[in-house]
């Protein structure tokens, strides 16, 4: 045994010596008749990767051998696990990236995904950025199969961070969407760490290569934003979903609709089924025909009394919680008190807190009691609870705008607004020079202009 | 040749003249063919023949207009209210006469009061043969007076590029000759010529224009003021900074007059004061904000239907229609 492994790793040698005196330009065969040349080659690999990840022009050479070699690799994908060892992440990584992807390109068991999770994790924060994005696919890929690993071993919070290292490190800039971000806000989303995900979609992306990946991007943003109880931020990534340029209905975006439904009920207190004029004629005309039971819901909440609205609930309710939207429609219900006791306010000045409990129909002053500190505290409304006497007084607004908090705040509102400005001027200019937009705005005008014939308007605006 | 005056004159020079003789000047200038550079640019672009592609070409000298300057004298005050143009004659090398005589007749019967005071130029410094025109305007008036605009743009000077000189006779070399000396002056405006002034200066709109120019020329006086102010406080502070380090020696009673004038600073101080002074600066931000968003929404607005015309497979059929 000892003898036959010196003799390969001489030949080793002599090879790898042959290897570099000579352009190599033909990977070596990857025939099974002897797995010590394969191996051999594997080793000169790795050696190669070793010594070209020095300097960039070396990184751009190697990437082209690599891509020669990628088919080879993957046929030997089951034993190259222990040469990934040799190689370290954060100089190799463009080597280590495609052997790993190698790996993991075959069918992978439960056992092994263990294994090759805490690689990959390790290889995703310590990799160089320069080097994966010259792979950008193959990354993206292997990614998406440490995905699948994750959710295999039943451990999606193992993924979360290093996804998220991922994610910046394969953008080319921050308004950039990948097709890692749909995967990681799924990962976060299943694993229950909201916040993580929420840091991810503080970012304005205003770059998208894959339809597909907005839709899903936007759908699982909402979702997280509904976790962490930010409608307003999951209304605005819903109305995406729901607005977004589609030739045909889709399924995310009739999942996107009904959620948007019920956020929109929670949040404004109102749903309107029509679109605006910029969604797409397809959503426009076929959402409506999916999400039947929803704006129903959304009508009998319109009509305030709460009574209709549980008894609606309760007769669609298996509707509801086949789409998993059983809890959010509860959270509907319980707005619906809210938007009643806030309707008060408008009328009332002082009210007790039994006239509050028997108008929004609430069993009793206790409950009354307990929403309306509630809603103190969440700040949905100014009120003070004298509970001597069980009344509540309802009070103005004490924020004065006069704050330099504020001024800060509305001066740096312009500034954004000013570069957003900027960016839709430049897509206006584009969208002008669009061939196919060109083409149907000179269609559509007349033959000959109205003024060519007549100088004399045939009415006056007076 | 520009020594002070003894003549003990006073002279006021109305606006309108200076603006006159700057016209006539920038006219010809531009009129003339091939165009005169300007002198403080270089004329080395790549047009030029290959010949003398190397050469600089040299830009044409800027031509000399002249003119005559009318108004009045009462006493020692010789005040300059108008002033008409001459052709000058390189032959005779004076001034065309007979122009001359019929312009001052036609001037008489609109401003019985004016006589020719004198005559204008335009230069960067008195001439030797300035000298015969103005002997030659000796028999109209005893002692005209010579007003000399130097056209050329200078950003450091802070004073008016016009000069005048009179006359005086002074023996040089035991020969009595006349030459031209410098004589002081001020300015003087009436109403309507401040009105113009203003207009040439500021190049308001002459309609009084939309509510938007006037915004706008309003925003860039403040603008410009502030500026100055900034870079005057920049100096100062600049001026401090360096005496702190000791690179220029201290010098107290500057730094008394600056200690007092950032005693002056915060005039008013008090919570009220802010408070108010807060609410109108989030007011006049929140219409900017407002007006920016209308901006931007109508530019989004635009570009939806133009995307809805162009990707929109069942857009409404819109376009023009017979009637508006």
């Amino acid at each position: 045994m000892e003898a036959g492994k010196r003799k390969t790793e001489e030949e080793q040698q002599t090879l790898v010596d042959r290897k570099r005196k000579a352009e190599i330009s033909e990977p070596p065969p990857p025939t099974t008749t002897s797995t010590t040349v394969t191996m051999n080659a594997v080793e000169s690999l790795v050696t190669q990767i070793q010594g070209l990840s020095g300097s960039p022009n070396d990184v751009v050479a190697l990437h082209a051998h690599l891509n020669k070699v990628d088919e080879a690799l993957r046929g030997e994908s089951a034993r190259l696990l222990p040469f990934l060892d040799q190689l370290d992440p954060s100089i190799h990584s463009l080597g280590y990236l495609y052997l790993l992807d190698a790996c993991t390109s075959g069918p992978v068991s439960k056992e092994q995904a263990t294994n090759l999770v805490l690689i990959t994790s390790r290889f995703l924060t310590s990799c160089s950025t320069e080097q994966i994005r010259l792979a950008p696919e193959k990354f993206t890929g292997m990614c998406k199969r440490f995905k699948d690993q994750v959710l295999l071993i039943e451990a999606p919070m193992r993924g979360v961070a290093p996804l998220l290292v991922a994610v910046r490190k394969v953008q080319p800039s921050s308004e950039h969407l990948t097709s890692l971000h749909p995967d990681f806000l799924q990962l976060c989303l299943l694993a229950k760490c909201y916040k993580t995900g929420v840091s991810l979609l503080e970012d304005d992306i205003f770059e998208v290569t894959q339809p597909r990946d907005l839709f899903l991007y936007c759908y699982y943003g909402g979702m997280i934003c509904i976790g962490q109880k930010h409608f307003q931020k999951a209304l605005e990534l819903l109305h995406n979903v729901v607005t977004a340029p589609m030739t045909s209905i889709n399924a995310i975006a009739v999942e996107a609709y009904k959620k948007y439904a019920l956020v929109s009920l929670i949040d404004n207190g109102q749903f309107s089924p029509s679109l605006p004029k910029y969604a797409s004629s397809t959503a426009q005309r076929n959402f409506k025909n999916f999400c039947q039971p929803y704006i129903e819901l959304a009508n009998t909440y319109s009509t305030g009394k709460i009574a209709e609205l549980e008894t609606f609930v309760q007769k669609h309710r298996e509707k509801f919680d086949s789409d998993n939207n059983l809890g959010l429609v509860k959270q509907v219900v319980s707005s619906m008190y809210k938007r009643n006791i806030q309707r008060l306010t408008q009328t009332y000045l002082t009210l007790s807190l039994q006239d509050i409990a028997n108008t929004v129909q609430l069993n009793s002053a206790k409950e009354a009691e307990m929403h309306v500190l509630q809603m103190i505290q969440d700040g949905e409304i100014f009120a003070t609870i004298n509970q001597k006497d069980g009344m509540v007084r309802f009070l103005e607004d004490p924020e004065q705008y006069k704050s330099s908090g504020v001024i800060e705040r509305i001066d740096s509102s312009i500034q954004r607004l000013m570069t957003l400005s900027k960016k839709l001027t430049n897509m206006d200019e584009q969208m002008s020079c669009d061939s196919l937009y060109l083409a149907k705005a000179g269609r559509e005008r007349q033959r000959f202009d109205f003024d060519d014939f007549d100088s004399v308007p045939q009415k006056f605006n007076m | 040749m520009a020594s002070s005056s003894s003549s003990g004159l006073t002279f006021k020079l109305h606006p309108l003249v200076i603006v006159n003789i700057s016209d006539h000047y920038t006219r010809v200038k531009s009129q003339m063919n091939p165009p005169v550079a300007s002198t403080s640019c270089s004329n080395t672009n790549g047009s030029g023949n290959g010949g003398d592609s190397a050469a600089v070409v040299a830009p044409a000298p800027p031509p000399r207009v002249y003119g005559c300057v009318i108004g009045v004298q009462r006493g020692r005050t010789v005040e300059i209210f108008n002033s008409f143009e001459l052709l000058y004659d390189p032959s005779t090398d004076s001034l065309d006469r007979a122009f001359l005589l019929k312009k001052q007749e036609l001037y008489k019967k609109v401003f019985p009061n004016f006589y020719v005071l004198g005559w204008y130029s335009t230069g960067s410094d008195a001439e030797e043969a300035d000298m015969h025109i103005h002997k030659a305007l000796m028999d109209i008036n005893e002692s005209p007076v010579y007003v000399l605009l130097n056209p050329a743009i200078n950003h450091a000077q802070k004073d008016l590029p016009v000069t005048i000189y009179e006359s005086e006779l002074h023996v040089i070399d035991g020969i009595p000759q006349l030459i031209f000396v410098n004589s002081s002056y001020t300015i003087e405006t009436v109403e309507a010529e401040r009105i113009s002034v203003d207009h040439v200066a500021h190049l308001k709109p002459s309609d009084g224009g939309s509510a938007a120019t006037q915004l706008a020329a309003h925003l860039t006086s403040i603008h410009s003021a502030i500026k100055m102010l900034n870079s005057r406080i920049r100096v100062l502070h600049h001026y401090l900074v360096a005496m702190q380090k000791g690179e220029i020696p201290c010098e107290n009673s500057l730094l008394r007059q600056v200690s007092s004038l950032l005693r002056r600073l915060p005039a008013i101080e008090s919570e009220k004061f802010q408070d108010d002074f807060l609410m109108e600066y989030s007011d006049t931000l929140l219409i900017t904000y407002l007006a920016m968003f209308t901006n931007c929404s109508s530019t989004m607005n635009e570009l939806v239907e133009k995307f809805n015309t162009a990707y929109d497979r069942h857009s409404r059929r819109g376009g023009r229609t017979a009637f508006m």
